[in-house]
C-alpha cells in the first residue's frame, strides 16, 4: 500500500515537472470550452449534455496518450528494472500508476466545472444530472486509464502504446453504434452490453444503476489484471 | 551472503546461462568477468529477482531469491547496466523516491540521502535535473540509488562503463570502501578494473563458468602454474633445465638477437638451480625473473581453451 502511494506521488511529480500535464490540461479545457459554447448556441438549451457527451469521446483519445508512457517508457529507459527489484509488489506499481493518471484526469475534469457554474449563473441546471454525468466521466476515465496502461505494458514504444490504447478502447465505443444497425435482437443486446454508450446512458439521465457501475469497475479490474499478466510474462520471456 | 546453485536460464532453445554455481562471503568483492554476451547480466538479474531462473537456486543475504523475493529485494542494492534514472526528476527528488520505495524509514531518510550523496561525490547536486547530467554523474546517481537503503549485498552491473579514467579511479575506490563490510558482486569486461577492485573472480564464457577463484589463482592458470623466465645463451640449455628437479615444463623460444628465452613452469622457485647449472655448464645468463601473468593472459588463455574445446565437440 505504501509503495502504491510512493509510485503515485512519483508519477504526479513526473507529470507536473514536465510540460505534459499542462499541455493536456490546456488542450482539454480548450475543447471543453468549445463543446460548451457549441452545445449552447446550436441547441439553444441551457444544458451540459452536448459538452459532457463530447468530453467522454475526447477522453477516449486523450487518456491513452496520457498513459502511454507509463510502462513503455519504464521499459525503454530500463527503470522498470529499478521498480521490479525494489521491495514493492508489481500490483502496487500498476495501481499507483493508474491512480496517478486518473487523478490527473480528475484535475482536468475539475477544470471544466466552471461551465456548470456559469450555467447556474443564468439558469437552473439539474445538479443531480450534472453530478451523475460527472461521475460517468470519472468512470470512463478510470476505464480508459486502465486500458491505456495495459497498452503501455505491451510495448517499449510510446506512440505504439498510445495508438494501441485507442484501438483497444474504440471497439467498446463503436459496438454501441453497431447495435442500433442490426435487426437481430440477440446480437443487439450483446453489442449493447459490451458498449460504453449503453452503460453511460443511465448516468446522463441522472440514474445511477449498480449494473452500470459494476460494468465499469469490472472493466478497470480486467485491464489492470491484464497489465499485471503482461508484466509478469515479460519476465519469463 | 550469496550462494548460487546450478543457476540456469533458457530463452526457448537458447541457453543464456548454464549451471552457474558460486558463493561469495561478507567483505568480499567478486568480479564477474567475461566477453560481452557471456551471461553476466542474466546471472545478476537472476540474483536480484528481476528474472526468474529456468532451474537452480540462489540464496542471497540468507533468503531464497525465488521463494522469498521481497526479503531479498530489501537487502540488495542493484545498479543495472544502464543507471535507471527518470530524466525529468532532480537528483534529490529521485533519491527520495528510491529511498521511499526501498523502505528507508521516513525518520532519518533525508540524512541518509545526504550521507550517500557525500559518499558518491554528489554533494551540491540535489537540484540538478537527471536528464542534464553527464554520464559519470548519472553513474554516481545510479550508485547512490543502489546504496541508499544500506544493503548488505551490492550487485553492480558494469559500474564503471563509460567513465573517464579519473572517474574510474574514484568509483573503484568507492566500491572498495563500501565493499569492506558488504558482499559485492560486480561485472565488467575491463580486466584492469577487476585487478584494481576484486578479491575473487568468476570468469563466465558462453553462459558457463570457465574459471573461478581468488585473483592469484586465476592469473596463474594462464600459464598452467607459477612460472619463471630465463634468457640464456648455451648449448642444450632448454633440455638441461627441463631435467632439474621440480620443473614441470620448459618452453624455449629464440630471441632475434641470438639469445634463447626459456619459460619455466615449476612448483618451487627454480632460479638458484638454474644459476648453478649455468655456472657449471658455462652458459651466459642475462635475465632470470618471475613471470607475473596479467589477468588479460589468463582471460585469453581460458577463453581460448574453452573455444578450442567447443570446436572439438
Amino acid at each position: 500500500m505504501k509503495a502504491c502511494w510512493t509510485i503515485f506521488r512519483k508519477e504526479m511529480r513526473v507529470y507536473f515537472v514536465s510540460p505534459l500535464a499542462y499541455v493536456f490540461l490546456a488542450a482539454f479545457l480548450f475543447l471543453a470550452g468549445l463543446f460548451f459554447y457549441l452545445g449552447i448556441t446550436l441547441t439553444g438549451e441551457a444544458s451540459l449534455r452536448v459538452m459532457l457527451g463530447n468530453l467522454s469521446i475526447t477522453l477516449l483519445f486523450v487518456l491513452p496518450m496520457l498513459t502511454m508512457r507509463h510502462f513503455a517508457e519504464e521499459q525503454r529507459a530500463g527503470t522498470l528494472e529499478l521498480l521490479l527489484t525494489a521491495p514493492a509488489p508489481p500490483w502496487a506499481l500498476i495501481v499507483g500508476k493508474w491512480a496517478a493518471s486518473l487523478a490527473l484526469c480528475v484535475v482536468m475534469l475539475a477544470g471544466t466545472f466552471l461551465f456548470p457554474v456559469m450555467l447556474a449563473w443564468y439558469g437552473d441546471p439539474d445538479w443531480g444530472v450534472v453530478g451523475t454525468s460527472y461521475l460517468a466521466l470519472v468512470l470512463c476515465a478510470a476505464a480508459f486509464c486502465a486500458a491505456g496502461l495495459f497498452a503501455s505494458s505491451l510495448t517499449q514504444d510510446q506512440m505504439a502504446a498510445g495508438i494501441a490504447g485507442i484501438l483497444v478502447l474504440l471497439p467498446f465505443w463503436l459496438v454501441g453504434q453497431a447495435a442500433s444497425l442490426t435487426e437481430n435482437p440477440t446480437l443487439t443486446s450483446i453489442l449493447e452490453k459490451a458498449s460504453f454508450l449503453a452503460h453511460l446512458r443511465g448516468f446522463t439521465k441522472g440514474v445511477v444503476d449498480t449494473a452500470d457501475l459494476s460494468w465499469f469497475l469490472l472493466f478497470v479490474f480486467l485491464f489492470l489484471f491484464l497489465t499485471y499478466r503482461t508484466l509478469e510474462s515479460r519476465r519469463w520471456r | 551472503m550469496i550462494e548460487a546453485k546450478a543457476l540456469t536460464k533458457r530463452y526457448g532453445p537458447f541457453t543464456a546461462v548454464r549451471d552457474v554455481t558460486f558463493a561469495v562471503g561478507r567483505g568480499t568483492i567478486l568480479g564477474f568477468i567475461g566477453p560481452n554476451g557471456a551471461g553476466k547480466t542474466t546471472t545478476m538479474r537472476m540474483l536480484t529477482g528481476f528474472l526468474p531462473a529456468t532451474s537452480g537456486d540462489a540464496v542471497v543475504a540468507g533468503f531464497d531469491v525465488f521463494e522469498a523475493p521481497m526479503e531479498v529485494k530489501r537487502r540488495v542494492g542493484y545498479l543495472p547496466e544502464r543507471p535507471p534514472l527518470y530524466p525529468e526528476l532532480t537528483v534529490g527528488d529521485y533519491l527520495s523516491f528510491v529511498a521511499e520505495l526501498r523502505e528507508v524509514p521516513a525518520r532519518g531518510r533525508q540524512r541518509r540521502i545526504g550521507e550517500v550523496m557525500e559518499q558518491v561525490g554528489l554533494l551540491g547536486w540535489e537540484r540538478r535535473v537527471l536528464g542534464s547530467l553527464s554520464k559519470g554523474y548519472r553513474q554516481r546517481v545510479g550508485l547512490a540509488q543502489a546504496l541508499v537503503h544500506d544493503p548488505p549485498v551490492l550487485i553492480l552491473d558494469e559500474p564503471t562503463s563509460g567513465l573517464d579514467p579519473a572517474q574510474n579511479v574514484g568509483i573503484r575506490e568507492l566500491i572498495r570502501t563500501v565493499g569492506k563490510d558488504r558482499t559485492v558482486v560486480l561485472s565488467t569486461h575491463i580486466l584492469a578494473e577487476v585487478e584494481a577492485t576484486c578479491d575473487e573472480v568468476v570468469l563466465i564464457h558462453e553462459g558457463v563458468i570457465a574459471a573461478a577463484g581468488p585473483l592469484e589463482t586465476i592469473r596463474a592458470s594462464a600459464v598452467g602454474g607459477p612460472a619463471w623466465r630465463a634468457e640464456i645463451q648455451g648449448e642444450g640449455a632448454a633440455r638441461e633445465v627441463g631435467r632439474l628437479p621440480g620443473v614441470a615444463r620448459v618452453e624455449p623460444s629464440d630471441l632475434p638477437d641470438g639469445w634463447t628465452c626459456l619459460l619455466v613452469v615449476a612448483d618451487d622457485d627454480p632460479r638458484p638451480a638454474i644459476a648453478d647449472l649455468a655456472a657449471r655448464s658455462g652458459w651466459r645468463i642475462r635475465s632470470l625473473e618471475r613471470v607475473v601473468p596479467g589477468l588479460e593472459d589468463a582471460f585469453l588463455a581460458i577463453v581460448g581453451r574453452e573455444d578450442r574445446r567447443g570446436g572439438a565437440r
